[in-house]
């Protein structure tokens, strides 16, 4: 490991890393390719198999050198063995040198692998002599050939362990001038060990690639958890403190006149918006910006504006849309369960409900309240929405429509009529006004919006 | 639900807050004592109300459902066990819905937001311990919702709490905000007439609670 002059610290290794048992003593490359490897640690499952192949390497070329020694009195040149024998022992410490780096891992270092395997093979004849090899004696190579078979299956599967196999085998086979059981079997064995290994790596791939999505997606939910439970906080903190003060200041300001009592029903608005959204649970916003401090001439506006976002969302907690009305003004009374409706449905009766209470809120005097109350029955939801204002006068809404101002019946006869439901008017001057919207709930209209 | 009939107009009442926020415990207080009434006993946790319920004797407590240690419902059914006529109020800041309902199951009878008026909450407090349920429209909504869920829900045996058309009615109108004078007025009730057929309706889910409950312990092996 050389280190170039102008580099402080300790030497190349990551012994620097305080608390790193693991890494001490590593070379720094390993270190520096982990750095660039993270957050998703590919490949390190195959790294055992890479050590496994060295060592099986060096295994088969210790027995390449057993058998030399024992059978080299029989061969028929054995001082031409040496240089091969040298040579083998030089590309099995190359190799094994080589295999270490992922980066080398190619198909140079792959076909090089397997050139060299041929040199022992093909050299055989000559060093061994053919009538011992077409008796079936092993060639020099013996085991050691199947070391490309091995890299190459482990590199590249199954596939390319069954094309190294036969490549090798083939050349075997061609060294020997006749054919037996004895002299088929290394080849039988190097394509089933080809399969074999070939299979194991990629299933270690498929491992893997499991194992990196598993730790992305747990790093996702970690996140998602992390950011509900900070939402929840929050969600308590307001509820532990602004709005108490906020109910309070409004409670106490209740009997108050002029401003004071401005005030506090300012408070008792915000309460009541803030209370809504710490409460939403359901992630589809409601049809309704965030504060409907101004339960004035624009609330209702613009939640006919916003409306589209909803248009052909999944089911929607019709809740979710009606608490957005929800302030000091109007009081909403709904079922504990979720009433779910398609969003297109949900949008429309939201609409439609806006419209309504817009009206009462501008048209029922300074003092009027307003109560929306959301029913579901097995084949039905009804929202109803009564006021205590100044009523509508008999004639008053066909004569708006007359002269062109279609507010009320075009905002919620016709929305209402276009997703198959019904409106219902009552209306007594000083009486307040009661508007009743009933809908097929999805059961019976679940081929047509479902 | 006529213990608590004694109950005079303007006879004090012995109430009991509940509420883990000083500033509200101490207003409620305040109006309550200014009212007239004995403020037998304050406390910010639940576990402590069950503890001195029984020592205390409130005829009404001001329970905030959301209480740091442990649920309303575990409150309320450990107050109902040790004073058995004790009423309960509860007072939300949040409309806490599923809560608020299993709350009521468990047999609170009354409800009020916490933006009410101090009129309003002395009126509700009256109205508790004379044993007659104080409903909000949201809570008449969630009450409702219940009883159709129930007829949706319902098992062969048929034994769930039906709502009469009256009550059905009558809830409706609760919820949609008209004061009982004003059903009265509209149905051609009596004023007692409207307030019984709502104490109905809690008084039928209260008892299917119970057997409810029982029925569960049944089975489970745990009435010995």
């Amino acid at each position: 490991m050389h280190i170039g002059p102008g580099v402080s610290g300790p030497p190349g290794t990551a012994r620097s890393v305080p608390g790193w048992p693991a890494l001490a003593g590593r070379p720094v490359v390993c270190h520096r390719q982990r750095v660039r490897q993270n957050p998703a640690p590919v490949g390190t499952l195959i790294v055992p198999l890479w050590r496994a192949l060295a060592v099986f390497r060096f295994t088969a070329l210790g027995y390449v050198l057993v058998l030399y020694v024992r059978n080299a009195a029989d061969y028929a040149h054995p001082l031409v063995a040496v240089p091969v024998l040298l040579g083998m022992i030089a590309w099995t410490v190359a190799a094994t040198w080589a295999y270490a780096r992922p980066r080398l891992r190619r198909w140079p270092l792959l076909a090089a692998d397997l050139f060299v395997a041929l040199v022992p093979l093909l050299v055989s004849p000559w060093i061994i002599g053919r009538p011992a090899l077409a008796d079936g004696v092993p060639t020099i190579a013996v085991a050691w050939l199947a070391g490309p078979v091995l890299a190459w299956a482990v590199a590249g599967g199954r596939r390319l362990g069954v094309t190294a196999a036969l490549v090798l085998t083939a050349a075997d086979l061609a060294v020997r001038d006749r054919l037996n059981e004895s002299s088929v079997t290394p080849g039988v064995l190097m394509l089933l060990a080809g399969i074999a290994v070939g299979h194991v790596a990629r299933l270690i791939g498929a491992a893997e690639d499991r194992l990196q999505r598993a730790v992305e997606l747990e790093a996702a939910t970690r996140e998602l958890a992390a950011a509900t439970r900070e939402r929840e906080r929050l969600a308590r903190d307001i509820h532990d403190s602004v709005l108490q003060v906020l109910a309070m200041v409004a409670r106490r300001g209740a009997d108050l006149v002029g401003e004071a009592g401005e005030l506090a029903r300012l408070a008792g608005e915000q309460e009541a918006a803030l209370r809504a959204l710490v409460t939403s649970r359901v992630t589809v916003p409601p049809d309704k910006p965030a504060a409907p401090v101004a339960a004035g001439p624009t609330a209702a506006g613009s939640a006919m504006a916003a409306r589209p976002a909803t248009l052909d969302a999944g089911p929607v907690d019709l809740r979710s849309v009606v608490n957005g009305y929800a302030s000091s003004r109007v009081s909403v009374a709904t079922p504990a369960d979720p009433v779910l409706l398609p969003g297109r449905l949900a949008a429309e009766l939201g609409a439609a409900l806006g419209a309504a209470v817009d009206n009462a809120v501008r048209h029922g005097g300074p003092q009027a309240r307003v109560w929306v109350l959301v029913e579901e029955e097995p084949d039905t939801v009804t929202v109803s929405i009564r006021d205590d204002g100044c009523g509508i006068r008999p004639g008053r809404l066909a004569e708006a429509a007359a002269q062109g101002r279609l507010g009320v019946s075009q905002s919620i006869e016709g929305r209402v009529a276009e997703i198959g439901g019904t409106v219902r008017i009552v209306s007594e001057p000083g009486a307040g006004t009661e508007i009743e919207l009933r809908v097929p709930s999805p059961d019976t209209t679940a081929e047509e919006y479902g | 639900m006529t213990a608590g009939a004694a109950v005079d107009a303007g006879e004090p009442i012995r109430v009991m807050v509940v509420d883990d926020h000083p500033m509200w415990r101490e207003g409620v207080a305040r109006d309550l004592a200014e009212a007239g009434h004995e403020v037998v006993a304050t406390t910010g946790e639940g576990r402590q109300a069950v503890r001195i319920c029984a020592a205390a004797r409130p005829q009404v407590v001001v329970l905030d459902l959301q209480l740091p240690d442990i649920s309303g419902v575990e409150v309320i059914r450990g107050m109902l066990a040790e004073q058995p006529g004790v009423r309960v109020l509860m007072l939300s800041a949040s409309g806490e819905q599923q809560s608020v309902l299993d709350a009521i199951k468990a047999g609170a009878t009354g409800y009020l937001l916490k933006s009410a008026g101090p009129g309003e909450f002395l009126d509700a407090v009256r109205r508790t311990a004379t044993g007659e349920a104080v409903f909000t429209p949201g809570l008449a909504g969630l009450v409702l919702g219940e009883y159709r869920r129930l007829a949706a829900t319902a098992r062969p045996a048929g034994d769930e709490p039906r709502l009469t058309d009256r009550e059905t009615e009558v809830l409706r109108l609760v919820a949609k905000g008209l004061s009982y004078k004003q059903i009265a007025g509209r149905l051609g009730l009596s004023h007692r007439t409207v307030q019984n057929h709502v104490q109905n309706t809690l008084g039928k889910l209260q008892l299917h609670n119970r057997v409810e409950l029982t029925r569960y312990a049944i089975e489970q092996g745990l009435d010995d």
